[in-house]
């Protein structure tokens, strides 16, 4: 397009402009007394109004759900099973009413996966929310570099996931990593060939620097967009009307941040309980399956144990607890913002 | 809503705080700066450098942080032992889903943006649940039905997987921007004689440029990351994607440092240059993207 788009729009539309006025929605139009030509533009205005937009949804939904329809259901079905792997060849398989259920509540092993879930999911969504806001906070800031650091800080993002948890993990080796090279040179001499990954509180810790790494960006990008959209005026008044700064941050930054807030929140809730590649890479859930997060022990039911009935249940079960999350998601949004 | 302020839009500094206090804030500014900084790119200097250095010189209690020589021939090595096969297959793989999943996004977030639909309100809630949905979950499904549709270890199977967890936010993130551009424009093309689909094409499209850009990095991005699914479903040498082959190189090779580092570099890199090429439009995607929601 090499004419300014917005001016030629405009011109147009003022020419066009008729006693109904150039602006309103088509269809609100289209209804009134000012019906056009009835030659066949009005089969075309009919089919714009009715055919074409569920035509154009339908590819994308298509898509959506039917990939992800089947499936959802399939593994409900399964995680009533009893499918192993000769089951699901022979593909007839034993009903066993809620035995996975039962298996995956009464299991000490289970029990702590969701435990561990819970707690190391939290973990990350405060660290990474945390560093998100603080970050965002800093590149609010007028300062030299600020672009810089602003490039700086996507590219924890861009890396592949793989990657970042592999030179981590050299980075966290006991005897060379330069983790412990630069705790040990700053006087932490316990350090001195610290193992990282023989202990889950350890092996967790070294994890979830790599999934904040990877995620504050994310939020920090985003609650920086929400800040700049502040107007600045209202801030200058509290000023000049003797807020302090922590005043102002806490009475109308925050507040007005809150809906871009909430949605980080959730978002980071939902990824951080999934993480998988993280942990695959950096400790494929040992030492002694002590780091298995949810997703992992659901992979290894699935893929190396091959009893897809009680992967699924774990499947399942992770499903509701994302849901529950999803509804709180859906509340919050609907009390704080329009979703039309 | 979308313009940004630039640089030193905050207001003079009030003359009752001193000059000293200003400096120490000033300076604490720039500390902060320079350790965020170096968190968020240290590891991928210490990825690349690694990845050049001596042998002698990465397995060392000290480490080093400058090498006394550049080794370059790891990168030769490394592309020599099939990556440049897995480069081909992300490559492919991650393109198709985003030109596809782009396209069939934005029509569809074209229509949730101008039209009053039915159930329009839960339609949106429910695109979004499926954002939600823990991928783990349909793992075991999933592989199912691309065992059943013979589409196990092919392109096709991993295309229309990664394009069904990748289209709803895209059609989030677009009708966004769709909302953002003014009905005026459109109805004067429908006064001239364009139909509504003609419309959208020739005007509402172009204009939604960089939001079309965004929402393409988003996705690329998601589909070259992609490893659990990719695990999953290929089976066979010559079809692995990136991260699967990183995975594997690592199991392999689980001493050789150097090469891990430069096997992670080189799939790192492709991701890194365009970030940075197109870094400007995605912030300004993201903001008047992601805000305005």
């Amino acid at each position: 397009m090499s004419l300014p788009p917005d001016t030629v729009g405009r011109r147009r539309a003022e020419q066009a402009a008729t006693p109904s006025g150039a602006g309103g929605d088509g269809a609100a139009r289209g209804r009134g007394p000012r019906r056009r030509r009835r030659r066949g533009a009005s089969w075309r205005q009919r089919f714009d109004r009715t055919l074409l937009p569920p035509l154009l949804l339908a590819p994308a939904l298509l898509i959506i759900f039917g990939l992800v329809g089947y499936p959802v259901l399939r593994t409900f079905w399964l995680s009533f099973h009893d499918a192993g792997l000769a089951a699901m060849v022979s593909g007839d398989m034993e009903f066993v009413g809620i035995d996975n259920y039962v298996t995956i509540l009464t299991d000490a092993h289970y029990r702590r996966v969701f435990l561990v879930t819970a707690v190391f999911g939290l973990a990350c969504v405060v660290g990474t929310m945390v560093l998100g806001i603080g970050v965002a906070l800093l590149l609010n800031q007028p300062f030299k570099g600020r672009f810089v650091l602003g490039v700086l800080v996507l590219l924890p993002w861009a890396m592949p996931r793989v990657a970042a948890a592999t030179i981590w993990r050299w980075m966290f080796h006991d005897q060379y990593g330069v983790v412990n090279w630069l705790f040990t040179t700053f006087g932490f001499s316990n350090f001195e060939g610290f193992a990282w990954f023989v202990s889950p509180l350890r092996a967790f810790t070294a994890i979830g620097v790599v999934v904040v790494w990877q995620s504050f960006p994310f939020v920090a990008l985003s609650v920086l967009a929400a800040l700049q959209s502040i107007p600045q005026d209202v801030v200058e008044a509290a000023r000049l009307d003797g807020a302090t700064a922590t005043q102002r941050l806490r009475h109308i930054t925050l507040p007005m941040i809150k809906p871009v807030l909430v949605v980080m929140v959730i978002i980071s809730t939902i990824w951080n309980f999934k993480v998988f590649d993280q942990v695959f890479v950096m400790t494929e859930g040992g030492p002694a399956r002590s780091t298995e997060v949810l997703s992992i022990a659901t992979w290894r039911e699935a893929f190396t144990r091959l009893d897809f009935g009680l992967a699924s249940a774990l499947a399942i079960a992770m499903f509701l607890i994302l849901t529950v999350v999803t509804i709180v998601y859906v509340r919050v949004i609907r009390d704080d913002e329009e979703l039309t | 809503m979308a313009a940004v302020p630039a640089a030193g839009t905050r207001p003079r500094t009030s003359l009752r705080r001193s000059r000293a206090k200003r400096r120490a804030g000033r300076v604490a500014t720039y500390l902060v700066a320079a350790v965020v900084g170096l968190f968020s790119v240290f590891p991928l200097f210490w990825m690349v450098l690694t990845s050049i250095k001596p042998r002698a010189e990465i397995v060392t209690r000290d480490p080093v942080f400058w090498p006394s020589e550049f080794q370059w021939e790891r990168y030769g090595d490394v592309l020599a032992r099939g990556f440049t096969t897995y480069l081909g297959n992300s490559l492919f793989i991650a393109t198709t889903v985003t030109v596809i999943g782009v396209l069939v996004a934005a029509l569809a977030g074209y229509s949730l943006a101008r039209f009053d639909l039915p159930l329009k309100r839960y339609l949106l809630l429910v695109v979004l649940a499926t954002q939600m949905f823990p991928v783990v979950v349909l793992l075991i499904p999933f592989f199912a039905v691309m065992r059943q549709l013979d589409l196990l270890n092919s392109y096709t199977g991993l295309i229309i997987t990664y394009m069904s967890f990748s289209i709803p936010l895209a059609i989030w993130i677009l009708r966004g921007f769709f909302r953002g551009i003014p009905d005026e424009l459109e109805d004067a093309a429908l006064v001239d004689g364009c139909s509504r689909f003609g419309a959208m094409w020739r005007i509402v499209l172009p204009l939604a440029g960089p939001g079309i850009a965004a929402c393409s990095i988003y996705v690329f991005i998601a589909a070259w990351n992609e490893f659990l699914f990719a695990l999953t479903f290929t089976s066979s040498d010559d079809m692995r994607t990136l991260p699967v082959a990183l995975q594997a190189f690592i199991g392999r090779d689980a001493t050789d440092h150097g090469a891990i580092m430069a096997a992670s570099t080189l799939f790192t890199l492709p991701v890194v240059s365009f970030f940075l090429f197109v870094h400007k439009r995605l912030t300004e995607g993201m903001v008047s993207g992601a805000v305005k929601g």
